[in-house]
């Protein structure tokens, strides 16, 4: 038999064992390149010198800002998941946290990933008491939302005088009673993604509450109106061609937000039309993901394209931007004079909005905290508190333009 | 490497399904079988050769049979003349493979770009922005409805109807275009790999997002479909083996 036969012979078995082998190979490498799974990017808040912020192995964590030390932390029970590609079963997930902490007396609120809305009490915690006390207890409840396929809260939780409003994965809106969790209302008719109301999408951008209202912007580009005290919607909405990235900020009657389209809409309450977007001619380089600031007529807003922009917000003409170079993930936050805005490879800008209007644009400081940075971050006294993607909280001092401190989130009680 | 990649075959293929899903009425299952459409009609010049080499194949059966006959004891003898009328004819008894790995690319750039389209975590939400082109069309369809008929897209189908239908047609195709062997120990491995290829897609539905066996699945039935054409009929589906025949 000549080689070639002999090699024309043996082909079919060789190709046959390549593809039977190679095919699932394939595949399963392909598995870690098309997504990234929930791993949370909790924000910060300080209150009454403590920093309080959720940690990416799932637990929600009291930090004293003076001591430095470890006041509590709550672990969230971790919840079982369908594995997905090849590997057949369910797999136990540490609960992811997107949302910031809300502080209102003596109890911490948070939304999580897991879709419940946790309320922890701060003096409890200190001492060790047992969690849950009661289900309708005094000091601390848990509240699963439902039992809905989809049920993750990534927004967060909004806060009145004596309720909490949850917006949720499933695309329901709720009101919650804050000293129980017991459910004031729930919206279940907001058509988000699909008129289907069996099958709504995700809900991820937090609601505001401003007078009596709370108001709701969804990926399929609306804005609602629904009423604080009965959750009745409104007759008043707003629909755009593109979605909504950002979550809502108004300043007196006008709502500010992002878009899918890369442009950042003025929406007078009560209009149909936009008052204006921004920029002007062609989109921006990106999405407008973080919710913008406003200060004194002028919203500030950061975009993924790595640029600041002043607008005026009256107009949308642009005051200035400034190029930061790295997609702007967290919202701006002011604190006496100073715009500090944060790109998402850990750099803080530092803007003196005193100054003249040229010498704005101009960062007064620039400090790296060398970590990236996505979460919503806060500041306070002349620190800003912020957490990393390496799961510790920084401390940036505005003055020496250092990290003052730093403390790791995954620190044993 | 990896931005390689992107750059040439993951970002585009990303981009031009979320185009289609614009185009065609926010509906991203339409634009999955659209793109099925696309990627059929970019590999067709590869599709004809197949297809060429197999209807040459089909014509070649009353000779392989003649040889079956007359060589039938001196199986050497008759592997030898069998291969010497394949190579003749220029064709090759495997080449229905070729596409199929040739896809491969392809199969790998739609899970990651469904995946990464349907943005199921915030994470891959954002990710997904540093993906997409400036088109407005593309920003426009952003983000996507994942409901197709009784699937969601980025799920697997839990009615193993989408598995069943990728493993049938699977088969068909297969069946109608591999030539039967003369070689026995050739024709167990056909026969196996005839069996085991749909079972195993048929396997991956069920552990896939549903929308990547979308695709399988409407490629298959195109497959299917211009075989049945261009050949003129059902191929290798109606004849029998040349062992079954003696």
């Amino acid at each position: 038999m000549t080689p070639y036969l002999s090699y024309r012979m043996k082909q079919p078995k060789i190709l046959f064992l390549v593809i039977i082998a190679l095919l699932p190979l394939i595949l399963v490498s392909c598995l870690s390149g098309g997504t990234q799974s929930a791993g949370g990017w909790p924000g910060t808040t300080v209150h009454d010198g403590i920093i309080y912020a959720g940690s990416t192995d799932g637990r929600v964590v009291a930090i004293n800002s003076s001591t430095k030390n470890l006041e509590w932390s709550y672990s969230i029970a971790p919840v079982t998941a369908p594995s997905s590609g090849l590997s057949c079963g369910q797999t136990s997930v540490t609960t992811a946290i997107y949302s910031k902490p809300v502080v209102d007396r003596d109890i911490v609120y948070i939304g999580t990933y897991s879709g419940q809305v946790l309320a922890l009490n701060m003096l409890a915690r200190s001492q060790n008491l047992t969690f849950p006390q009661q289900r309708y207890g005094e000091w601390e409840w848990d509240c699963p939302i439902e039992n809905a396929k989809s049920n993750a809260i990534v927004a967060n939780l909004a806060m009145s005088e004596d309720a909490l409003y949850v917006a949720s994965s499933n695309g329901r809106v709720y009101s919650l009673v804050k000293g129980s969790g017991d459910e004031n209302w729930k919206r279940e008719d907001i058509p988000v993604l699909t008129e289907n109301a069996e099958r709504p999408e995700k809900l991820w951008t937090s609601p505001v509450i401003h007078g009596n209202t709370l108001y709701v912007s969804t990926y399929d580009g609306h804005i609602y109106a629904l009423s604080l005290e009965t959750g009745e919607l409104l007759d008043w909405s707003f629909e755009s061609e593109a979605g909504f990235t950002s979550s809502p900020v108004i300043d007196e009657d006008t709502i500010f937000l992002g878009s899918f389209d890369r442009y950042l809409y003025a929406v007078k309450i009560g209009s149909d039309v936009p008052m204006w977007k921004f920029p002007e001619e062609k989109p921006a380089g990106n999405w407008f993901w973080a919710s913008p600031i406003v200060n004194e007529g002028i919203v500030y807003a950061g975009c993924l394209d790595g640029k600041v922009y002043a607008i005026e917000a009256q107009t949308g003409g642009k005051l200035w931007e400034f190029d930061a170079g790295n997609a702007i993930v967290s919202p701006p936050v002011l604190m006496d004079n100073l715009l500090i805005v944060t790109d998402e490879s850990g750099t803080v800008y530092v803007f003196d909005l005193s100054a003249e209007l040229e010498d704005e644009a101009a960062p007064l400081k620039v400090i790296s905290i060398e970590v990236d940075v996505r979460s919503s971050f806060c500041a306070q006294e002349g620190l800003v508190y912020i957490r990393g993607e390496d799961n510790w909280i920084y401390v940036v001092d505005i003055d020496s333009g250092t990290v003052s401190w730093k403390v790791p989130l995954t620190i044993e009680e | 490497m990896i931005e390689v990649w992107h750059l040439i075959i993951g970002n585009p293929v990303l981009n031009v399904l979320i185009a289609l899903s614009h185009l065609l009425s926010g509906e991203f299952g339409l634009a999955i079988i659209g793109l099925t459409i696309v990627v059929r009609l970019i590999s067709w010049p590869l599709t004809k050769r197949q297809l060429n080499s197999s209807k040459a194949l089909q014509d070649m059966q009353p000779k392989i049979q003649e040889l079956q006959k007359k060589y039938g004891k001196n199986q050497q003898k008759l592997q030898q003349e069998t291969m010497k009328l394949y190579k003749e004819a220029g064709v090759n008894p495997l080449g229905c493979l070729w596409p199929m790995l040739i896809q491969l690319p392809i199969w790998i750039a739609l899970y990651q770009a469904i995946m990464r389209a349907l943005a199921t975590t915030p994470e891959n939400l954002l990710d997904l922005a540093n993906r997409l082109y400036s088109w407005d069309i593309v920003n426009q369809a952003i983000p996507l409805n994942s409901h197709f008929l009784w699937l969601d897209l980025g799920q697997p189908d839990p009615y193993f109807i989408l598995a069943i239908i990728v493993g049938g047609t699977m088969w068909v195709q297969q069946k109608m275009t591999q030539a039967p062997s003369v070689d026995p120990r050739q024709q167990s491995t056909s026969r196996m790999m005839l069996m085991m290829m749909p079972l195993m897609f048929g396997f991956l539905t069920l552990m896939f997002p549903s929308g990547l066996a979308l695709y399988w699945a409407v490629s298959n039935i195109i497959g299917i479909i211009t075989q049945y054409f261009f050949t003129g009929g059902w191929g290798y589906l109606k004849f029998r083996s040349p062992s079954q025949s003696t």
